[in-house]
């Protein structure tokens, strides 16, 4: 399957993954990619039409009850947030964008 | 070995002063060169675990043991070697360390590694390379290659890494010491940052047989807390398996594609194994070629998806602007991740399905 690449590609992997790079970064993705994706290109080359997709190495797992647990107290949890006031973590805006 | 070590502490022969004493002197002679740790615990508060260990009746009872940073230590800082994590304390226990915990055996530090333990050399870390102790201007392997460091350079007889696509089997055959990647499922992922889901592993390293054994049989057996466990629970010990009448596999395409040096070292044990009366058989593994293609889009496209976790909202590194969501996320994840990660990342954002469907087939 060839996909090709050029920045606007790079922009739009950068919009789906939320990472916004710096135009050397873009520069060097851009050159990386064609050549990574041509090696994954060797897949292709394979016949699977009789063969079973593998989802997991396991085929089945283990559930345990569901009954609930203790949580993490409050403070434990929300220790790690940059911004927080009153218990709660603030976070950025959701409208927009 | 651990056992001699946990005769002479219970026995006195060796005092908790000196034994965490000698690691420690061995550290601060080295470690400036070697690198092993990202986070090295202070003397005083390992030496008064060590002690109080040594009140209880575990399998490692007051012996040390690293720790590969991309493994959750309740107090203790677990930056997975990124500046994302570089202040991260884990409110919680990895399911290994308090099965480690629970057998007495204490945390020096946490070791360094590749960037969430992508690659295979250690230097994509956000905190720097480390280096080999056999020869410190090569690098240890990786990813865990401060765990296979720390151990080389005799700042501890265990420790923990983990491996995806080879980051235990790696570096401890760069450094020359032990290391098992367990089968799939028999050892808990619970508190393993994680990277690629479906291949990894938490696995033991030593610098001998008899104590990757024992190590591995504690942190191994099922765990409610990780679906993917199986029942399966290793006794260890029993190391010693004759050899004589052993049927070993040869694959002759993996060993056409090595190096020469590397194709001569097995021949040669191969040898010496039959020299002892194991029968040596030749045969293919097959698609050889197409393995690093398939495991990349594995690893990429579950890495991609496990890392979208990282806003730097709950936790992780924050870059403080004010904007909408996507705009701080996206700075947030440019600046906290490292090169490599973000290409990991990002290529596994463009895979389209039939190629994750096709590398699945395989």
């Amino acid at each position: 399957m060839k996909v090709s690449v050029d920045e606007e590609l790079v922009r739009k992997l950068e919009s789906l993954a939320l990472i916004s790079l710096s135009p050397e970064e873009r520069r060097e993705i851009v050159k990386d990619l064609s050549r990574i994706l041509d090696f994954f290109n060797k897949i292709d080359e394979i016949n699977l039409e009789d063969v079973e997709p593998m989802f997991h190495p396991l085929s089945q797992g283990r559930l345990r009850k569901d009954q609930p647990r203790d949580p993490l107290p409050r403070d434990e949890a929300i220790k790690n947030a940059k911004k927080k006031k009153d218990g709660y973590i603030i976070g950025p805006s959701t409208t927009g964008g | 070995m651990i056992k001699d070590i946990i005769n002479d502490l219970s026995s006195g022969n060796l005092s908790p002063e000196d034994y965490v004493r000698r690691s420690f002197e061995r550290i601060e002679r080295v470690e400036g060169r070697v690198r092993a740790f990202i986070t090295l615990r202070k003397e005083e508060e390992v030496l008064n675990d060590v002690k109080a260990s040594l009140r209880g009746k575990g399998k490692l009872s007051g012996v040390l043991i690293a720790i590969k940073d991309n493994i959750s230590t309740n107090g203790i800082r677990t930056t997975c070697a990124s500046k994302m994590l570089e202040d991260y304390v884990p409110p919680y226990d990895a399911t290994v360390i308090r099965r480690l915990k629970e057998e007495g055996a204490v945390i020096l530090g946490k070791t360094n590694m590749d960037e969430f333990a992508m690659g295979s050399t250690t230097e994509t870390s956000y905190f720097g390379p480390t280096r080999n102790p056999w020869d410190l201007t090569r690098t240890p392997g990786g990813s865990s290659g401060g765990s296979a460091s720390a151990i080389a350079a005799g700042f501890v007889e265990i420790a923990l890494g983990s491996d995806t696509g080879g980051s235990i089997r790696t570096p401890a055959s760069f450094t020359s010491i032990f290391g098992l990647k367990p089968s799939y499922g028999t050892v808990s992922r619970y508190g393993l940052v994680a990277y690629a889901n479906s291949l990894e592993q938490i696995g033991p390293m030593a610098r001998n047989g008899e104590d990757l054994a024992l190590l591995f049989s504690i942190i191994a057996g099922p765990d409610d807390r990780d679906a993917t466990t199986i029942d399966y629970a290793p006794q260890g010990g029993a190391i010693n398996i004759p050899v004589k009448g052993v049927r070993v596999g040869i694959l002759t395409d993996l060993l056409e594609a090595s190096d020469k040096a590397v194709s001569s070292t097995i021949t040669g044990f191969v040898d010496k194994m039959v020299s002892e009366g194991a029968i040596a058989e030749e045969t293919k593994l097959g698609l050889v070629d197409y393995v690093l293609p398939t495991y990349y889009i594995i690893a990429m496209s579950e890495a991609s998806s496990n890392l979208a976790r990282y806003d730097g909202v709950r936790y992780g590194y924050n870059s403080l602007v004010e904007g909408n969501w996507r705009e701080v996320y996206s700075k947030n994840r440019g600046e906290g991740f490292g090169r490599e990660v973000k290409r990991r990342i990002l290529l596994g954002s463009v895979y389209p399905e039939c190629w994750l469907l096709r590398a699945i087939l395989h």
